[in-house]
C-alpha cells in the first residue's frame, strides 16, 4: 500500500502590513529630527563663524550623561532585539523580561536627560542655543516616550497571548520605532553633546 | 482590538448596502471604512478650496492700487493662510482622499492599511483644518499680534501635519502590503505608483516642516519669540513649501491621475510605461525641497544644485507628457470631460514646470519681485486642482454610483483652464515688468486678471464638488462596474460603487492592465 502525501501547503500570504507602516512612521520621525539638526548645525555654524563662541558664557554641556545615556539605549538595542529573539522561539518569560528591560532602560534614559538639563544651566529664553538645544532633546523624549508606550502596548497585547512565533509583528513593529528613536539619539548625540 | 491594527480581511458582501456619496453623520463619525474617509476628505478639502482661492483673490488685491480696502499685515496674513491652507487644507488632502478610496481599490484590496488610524487622520485633519482658519481670522497668522491665537494656528498646523502623514503612512502601507497576487510594483496602476512616490517625498519633507513650527512654537511661547518666534520672519521659515522645488511635491499623485484618465479614456495602453514610471519617480526626486530654506540658507537661489533641480524638472515632465501623448494616438479618445481636466492639468504643468525654470536662471532675475514665484505657484496649485477636478469627475461614477452630468465637467474644463492661465500666467507676466518698463502701467490691470483667474479657480472647485454631487442625485444614470467600458485597472473590477470588502476572488495579476488582459 503506498502512503498518500499530501502536497506542500501554499506558504502564508502574510503580509506585514504593521511592520511596514511603522518603519514608514519612523522615517517620517527621523526626519523631523533632520530638519532640527540641520537648522541647530547651521545655526551653530553662523555664530562660530561671527567670532564668537557657541555656548553662552556659564553654560556646560557635560559628556558623561550623553555617554551614558547612549551606552544605555545601545543596550536598549539589545534588550529589545531579544524580545523579538525570544517571541520569535514561543518564548514568553524571555520576551516580557527583555520588554520590561528595555522599558526600564527608556526610565533611566528619561531621568539623565532630566539630569543633564539641570546641569547644563542653560537658560530657554536665553538665545537660540537654548530654544534649539531644549526644542530637540524635548522632542527626542517625546519620541522616546512614544517608543515606550509602543512596547507597553504590544507586551500587554503579548501577555493577552495575541503574538505567536508565527506571527509577532507587533513587537517587530515596537522594535523597529525603538531602532529609529536610538538612531536620532546617535545623531543628537554626535551633533549636540560631542561636536559643541 | 489597537489602533494599529488591520481590520480582517472580509469577503465580498453582495447584498451590503454600498455607502453613498454623503454618508449618515452616524456612519462619518463611526466608520473606518475608507470609502466614506476617502470621500469625506475629497469633500471638505474642495469646500476649503473654494474659500482658499477666494482669500487668494482678496489677498492680492492689495497689489492694486495705493487704497487698498485691506492693511498691509492684513493682506499679507491672508496671502499667507491662503498659500499654506491651498496645500494643507486642499491639494494634499484632495488627493490623499482619493489614494484613500481609490488606492485599496486600484491594488485590490479589501481594504485601506490601518482603517481606524485613516479614519483618525481625516478627523484630525478636519478639527485642526477648523483650528487653523478661526485662529488666523482671530489675528493668529503669522506675525499676527495676539499670542495666543498665534500658538493656536502653530499648534493647528502641527496636528494638520501629523495627520496628513498618518494618512499618508495609511496609503503608502497600503499600496506596499496589500497587493493582489502578481501586481509588482511595476505593474501598479499610474496613480497608485504616483501615490508611493508623492507620499513617500510628503513623509520626507513635511516632518521637516513640523520641525520648523516646532521651533518658531517654542520660542513663542517660552523665549519671548525673538528668534524663530519673531514675528516678521515666522512665515519666513515655513514659505519653503510654497516655492520650487518643494511645491512640486504637492502635484506628483495628479500626473498619476492625469495618465490613468487619458489610459482609460483613450481606450489605449500606456506605452514605455517603465518610462513614464521612471518620469514619475524623476519628479518625485526632484521635487524634494526641505532643504531649500531661505530663512536658514539665504543665498538658496544661488546654489547651483537649487538651480539644476528648477531646469531639470521639464525632463520629467516633457517625458510624461510626450508618453500620454501617444495615448492620445493609439486610441480613440472619447471626449469626456475627465480627459478635458486631464489636458488641462497637463498643460498648467508644463506652464508651471517652465515658469520654474525661468525662475531658476538668474540673469533673468525674475526673483526680484516675487509675483513671478506667484505666479508659478499658482500656476502648480492650479494644475494640480484641476487633476483632482478629473480624478473626480472620472472615479465619480465609482464613487457615487451614478454617472455627474458631463455638461457640467465639461464647463469646468473651461474654467479651470482659464483660472490657471489668468491667475498664474498674469503674474508671470507682472514679474517681467523691471526688465520692461513698458509693464509698469499694466502692473494693477495684470494683477486684476489674476485675481479674476483665482476667482474662477473657486469657481472650478465648485462645480467640481457639484459635478460629484450631481453623481448622487435621485436619477442620475446609473453607473456600471466599469463606468466608462474602458476601465483597464482593478477599481473598474468591483461595483460602482463598491461593497464592503471591495472585491471577491480576483484572478493573478499578469499585467498593469489586468481587465485588458480579461477581454483578451
Amino acid at each position: 500500500m503506498t502512503a498518500h502525501v499530501l502536497p506542500p501547503a501554499p506558504a502564508v500570504q502574510r503580509p506585514r502590513v504593521l511592520v511596514v507602516g511603522t518603519a514608514f512612521a519612523a522615517a517620517a520621525s527621523f526626519m523631523v529630527f533632520v530638519g532640527l539638526i540641520g537648522i541647530y548645525l547651521a545655526a551653530r555654524a553662523d555664530v562660530i563663524a561671527s567670532g564668537t563662541a557657541w555656548l553662552p558664557k556659564g553654560v556646560t554641556v557635560p559628556l558623561q550623561q550623553p555617554n551614558t545615556m547612549f551606552i544605555t539605549l545601545i543596550m536598549s538595542v539589545f534588550t529589545m532585539q531579544w524580545a523579538v529573539a525570544a517571541i520569535a522561539k514561543n518564548d514568553r518569560v524571555n520576551a516580557y523580561l527583555a520588554m520590561g528591560l528595555t522599558l526600564m532602560l527608556g526610565i533611566a534614559t528619561i531621568v539623565m536627560t532630566t539630569y543633564l538639563w539641570y546641569l547644563m544651566k542653560l537658560d530657554i529664553a536665553s538665545g537660540i542655543q537654548g530654544v534649539l538645544i531644549y526644542t530637540i532633546t524635548g522632542a527626542h523624549i517625546v519620541m522616546l516616550v512614544v517608543a515606550m508606550i509602543f512596547v507597553a502596548l504590544m507586551g500587554l497585547r503579548a501577555l493577552g497571548g495575541q503574538f505567536t512565533a508565527r506571527q509577532h509583528d507587533g513587537i517587530t513593529a515596537a522594535a523597529v520605532f525603538w531602532y529609529a528613536m536610538v538612531a536620532v539619539y546617535a545623531l543628537i548625540w554626535i551633533s549636540i553633546y560631542v561636536t559643541k | 482590538m489597537a489602533l494599529t491594527d488591520t481590520r480582517p480581511e472580509t469577503g465580498t458582501d453582495a447584498s451590503a448596502v454600498a455607502p453613498s456619496v454623503v454618508p449618515s453623520p452616524l456612519t462619518i463619525f463611526g466608520t473606518g471604512d475608507h470609502k466614506a474617509v476617502g470621500t469625506f476628505y475629497v469633500l471638505a478639502a474642495l469646500v476649503f478650496g473654494i474659500a482658499g482661492w477666494v482669500a487668494a483673490a482678496l489677498s492680492l488685491g492689495h497689489e492694486v492700487g495705493s487704497n487698498s480696502f485691506l492693511s498691509g499685515s492684513t493682506a499679507m496674513q491672508l496671502g499667507q493662510t491662503s498659500n499654506l491652507g491651498l496645500i494643507l487644507l486642499v491639494i494634499v488632502p484632495l488627493f490623499l482622499g482619493l489614494g484613500t478610496y481609490i488606492v485599496p481599490l486600484q491594488v485590490g484590496a479589501s481594504t485601506v492599511a490601518f482603517p481606524r488610524a485613516a479614519a483618525a487622520a481625516m478627523w484630525t485633519w478636519l478639527l485642526s483644518s477648523g483650528v487653523f482658519i478661526v485662529a488666523s481670522f482671530i489675528d493668529g497668522g503669522f506675525g499676527g499680534s495676539r499670542d495666543k491665537s498665534v500658538s493656536l494656528t502653530l499648534m493647528a498646523l502641527a496636528g494638520l501635519i501629523v495627520a496628513l502623514l498618518l494618512g499618508t503612512v495609511c496609503v503608502l502601507t497600503t499600496a506596499v502590503t496589500l497587493r493582489t497576487p502578481g501586481m509588482t510594483l511595476d505593474r501598479v496602476p499610474m496613480f497608485t505608483f504616483s501615490m508611493l512616490v508623492g507620499g513617500a517625498i510628503w513623509l520626507l519633507t513635511l516632518p521637516v516642516l513640523l520641525a520648523n513650527l516646532l521651533l518658531i512654537w517654542v520660542d513663542h511661547r517660552y523665549s519671548g519669540g525673538t528668534i524663530f518666534g519673531a514675528a516678521a520672519i515666522q512665515f519666513d521659515q515655513v514659505s519653503w513649501i510654497t516655492h520650487e522645488p518643494q511645491i512640486y511635491a504637492f502635484l506628483i499623485p495628479g500626473l498619476g491621475v492625469v495618465a490613468d484618465v487619458i489610459a482609460t479614456l483613450t481606450g489605449a495602453r500606456l506605452g514605455q510605461r517603465n518610462i513614464l514610471l521612471l518620469a514619475i519617480g524623476a519628479f518625485g526626486v526632484l521635487s524634494v525641497g526641505a532643504w531649500a530654506q531661505p530663512a536658514i540658507y539665504p543665498s538658496v537661489s544661488d546654489d547651483l544644485v537649487w538651480q539644476a533641480m528648477g531646469v531639470l524638472m521639464l525632463l520629467p515632465t516633457l517625458l510624461l507628457v510626450g508618453g500620454v501623448a501617444k495615448a492620445f494616438k493609439d486610441g480613440k479618445p472619447s471626449l469626456k470631460s475627465p480627459l478635458g481636466l486631464a489636458v488641462v492639468s497637463l498643460l498648467l504643468t508644463l506652464l508651471a514646470v517652465l515658469a520654474g525654470a525661468l525662475l531658476a536662471i538668474t540673469p533673468l532675475e525674475l526673483r526680484v519681485s516675487g509675483l513671478f514665484a506667484t505666479g508659478q505657484f499658482v500656476l502648480v496649485i492650479a494644475a494640480a486642482l484641476s487633476a483632482a477636478a478629473a480624478g473626480i469627475g472620472y472615479w465619480g461614477p465609482k464613487m457615487t454610483g451614478g454617472h455627474s452630468a458631463d455638461g457640467l465637467g465639461k464647463l469646468n474644463v473651461l474654467v479651470l483652464l482659464g483660472g490657471g492661465a489668468l491667475g498664474g500666467l498674469s503674474l508671470c507676466v507682472v514679474g517681467f515688468s523691471h526688465r520692461f518698463t513698458g509693464l509698469d502701467g499694466a502692473h494693477d490691470a495684470l494683477v486684476v486678471v489674476s485675481m479674476i483667474g483665482c476667482a474662477l479657480l473657486a469657481l472650478g472647485g465648485a462645480l467640481a464638488l457639484l459635478g460629484l454631487l450631481s453623481g448622487a442625485r435621485k436619477g442620475a444614470p446609473e453607473a456600471a462596474a466599469d463606468a466608462w467600458g474602458t476601465g483597464q485597472t482593478l477599481e473598474w473590477a468591483c461595483s460602482s460603487p463598491p461593497p464592503t470588502g471591495n472585491f471577491g476572488d480576483l484572478a493573478v495579476v499578469r499585467s498593469p492592465e489586468p481587465l485588458l488582459d480579461e477581454e483578451a
